[in-house]
């Protein structure tokens, strides 16, 4: 039963892992750069990794949310303006995930874009209302595993393994102008926000405390964090090798969902086309879950609601109007007619720019011996974790100038 | 009990997530109340709940906004209330006694019930 257990939740974390900007740009960093940006995907996920099982760690000792402490230990100046960042952040990252679920639908159905993402969006909020919190989880991560059809895509396609493998080495591409090597960057900072999004260690750390995580759970985490986040990574790796191996010589720049899906149809014909939305889909949807709770979860742990999805919907009133509110709020967006491209661009740049505040008290806390006693961050969890926390600050700071001068990664 | 323990105390009950006696959560510790004299000991009388006691805890600007968007409302808890502190604040009674679940009952009256497993 615990392997079982073990084993969903290492491939919910897989199919979970991929949203929407990791899709785009993994498609275009492929495309434009080839295999040179392979590295920052594996580095950022070992990011992740670091912060995940920290998030998890504290809600399996401390029993409470990351939120929730924040604001004790940061105080209530700087976890309100954490907190209103956040918001905005996921809010934004929200809308786009509905946006590109709605361009798949509309591939599928051929139903007019609005509607679709009306209709999406509809469904979304049905999943939370109706389904209890590890269904939720569950269904929409081992759907989203129908994209292990980009990996048998990738392997199908006969790419040049020592090439692609010479992609793990950092590296700055030779013979690349002035305008393309800031490209470059914007693509590396791009991908370090979106592997590294704030919601993704809110929504796992609130799991946790959904799914009553003690210190039994601990081992489960860490291997959820490390083994399931992996091996998504590896996911979001190959669409970016078929990228740089069918769009690339093509000179196509993927920039919709759909054109991410041909990569599949090239090798494997209809039906890999066909489960290649699918997962694109469920994967995305799922993500559009995750980053509405994420709000739903922050707002009610920092003023102390009643929240999470283990109660009824009328259980954690204040909670349940949050999440709605946060799923209307994010169609209105799509509803303007924002490109979810565009939408995707903002939320990456939002997000790497709170990333600073939001992982600060994360590791502040998971350190913190009064909160985690003996499970406190060892020496291995201090240096990645403030390691990887410098290369954030970096990345923050370098994320708007590139983002302007590369009219987001588009020059 | 010598005064930087008392400091001590106000730094570990602030912004602390507040459960009732039915294991409800029903608030934060957003400032406390203290009582006493120069000369004299401090005592600990209640803790405020709500976004009206933010005041004194803010930058003005922030404040402002805060109050515009959450109200003023405060609701305050006698000490002798408090059974317990850790990584939550206990309460001896149910919230509702208390005035701790008007904003939660409110939101209720929006949201049908039925419908999930």
């Amino acid at each position: 039963m615990k392997l079982l257990e073990l084993t969903l939740g290492i491939m919910t974390a897989v199919g979970g892992f991929v949203d929407l900007s990791e899709l785009v740009f993994a498609a275009q960093a492929g495309s434009r750069f080839g295999y040179a940006l392979i590295w920052v995907f594996a580095f950022s996920t070992i990011g992740i990794m670091v912060f995940g099982e920290m998030s998890g760690r504290v809600a399996a000792i401390a029993k409470q949310p990351v939120f929730n402490l924040m604001r004790h230990r940061l105080g209530l100046t700087l976890g309100l303006i954490t907190l209103v960042a956040s918001l905005i952040s996921n809010l934004i990252t929200c809308a786009a995930e509905i946006g590109g679920a709605a361009l798949i639908l509309q591939l599928l159905t051929g139903a007019p874009y609005i509607v679709v993402a009306i209709a999406s969006t509809i469904v979304l909020a049905g999943s939370i209302w109706i389904l209890p919190f590890k269904w939720i989880e569950r269904t929409y991560g081992l759907l989203g595993l129908f994209m292990i059809v980009f990996a048998v895509a990738l392997v199908a396609g006969d790419p040049p393994w020592p090439r692609l493998a010479h992609g793990l080495v950092p590296q700055v591409p030779a013979g690349l102008s002035g305008k393309e090597l800031l490209a470059y960057g914007y693509f590396a900072v791009a991908i370090v926000s979106a592997v590294m999004f704030p919601y993704e260690t809110y929504f796992y750390s609130s799991g946790g405390i959904e799914e009553k995580w003690g210190p039994k759970d601990l081992a489960i985490n860490r291997l959820t964090t490390i083994v399931g986040f992996a091996l998504g990574s590896l996911l979001a790796i190959a669409i970016l090798a078929n990228g740089a191996n069918l769009f690339g010589p093509l000179h196509v720049d993927p920039q919709m969902p759909g054109t991410v899906a041909l990569q599949v149809a090239l090798p494997l014909g209809r039906t890999g086309l066909l489960l290649a939305l699918l997962g694109m889909l469920f994967a995305i949807s799922g993500a559009g879950v995750e980053t509405c709770l994420s709000n739903a979860y922050s707002l009610a742990q920092f003023f102390g609601w009643e929240w999470g999805r283990y109660k009824k919907p009328w259980q954690a009133p204040r909670f349940t109007l949050a999440w709605l509110a946060v799923f209307a709020l994010a169609l209105a967006i799509v509803m303007t007619g924002i490109e979810p491209i565009e939408l995707v661009n903002y939320a990456v740049l939002f997000s790497i720019l709170v990333l600073p505040f939001t992982y600060l008290p994360l590791l502040l806390l998971a350190g913190d011996r009064t909160y985690m006693g003996d499970h406190a961050n060892g020496r291995l969890s201090r240096v990645f974790g403030w390691t990887y926390y410098v290369v954030i600050v970096v990345a923050a700071v370098a994320a708007l100038p590139l983002f302007l001068l590369t009219s987001g990664g588009q020059a | 009990m010598n005064p930087a323990g008392h400091l001590k105390l106000i730094g570990q009950l602030r912004d602390l997530q507040i459960v009732d006696r039915d294991g409800c959560k029903c608030g934060i510790v957003d400032d406390v109340e203290l009582e006493g004299e120069p000369g004299k000991p401090l005592a600990v009388t209640a803790i405020l709940v709500g976004p009206g006691a933010y005041a004194g805890r803010l930058p003005r600007w922030l404040l402002w906004a805060a109050q515009r968007v959450a109200g003023a409302r405060v609701v305050r808890v006698r000490w002798s209330e408090v059974t317990g502190i850790g990584s939550t604040v206990q309460l001896r009674s149910p919230a509702r006694e208390l005035g701790l679940m008007k904003s939660e009952d409110a939101a209720r009256r929006f949201v049908p019930r039925g419908g999930a497993i």
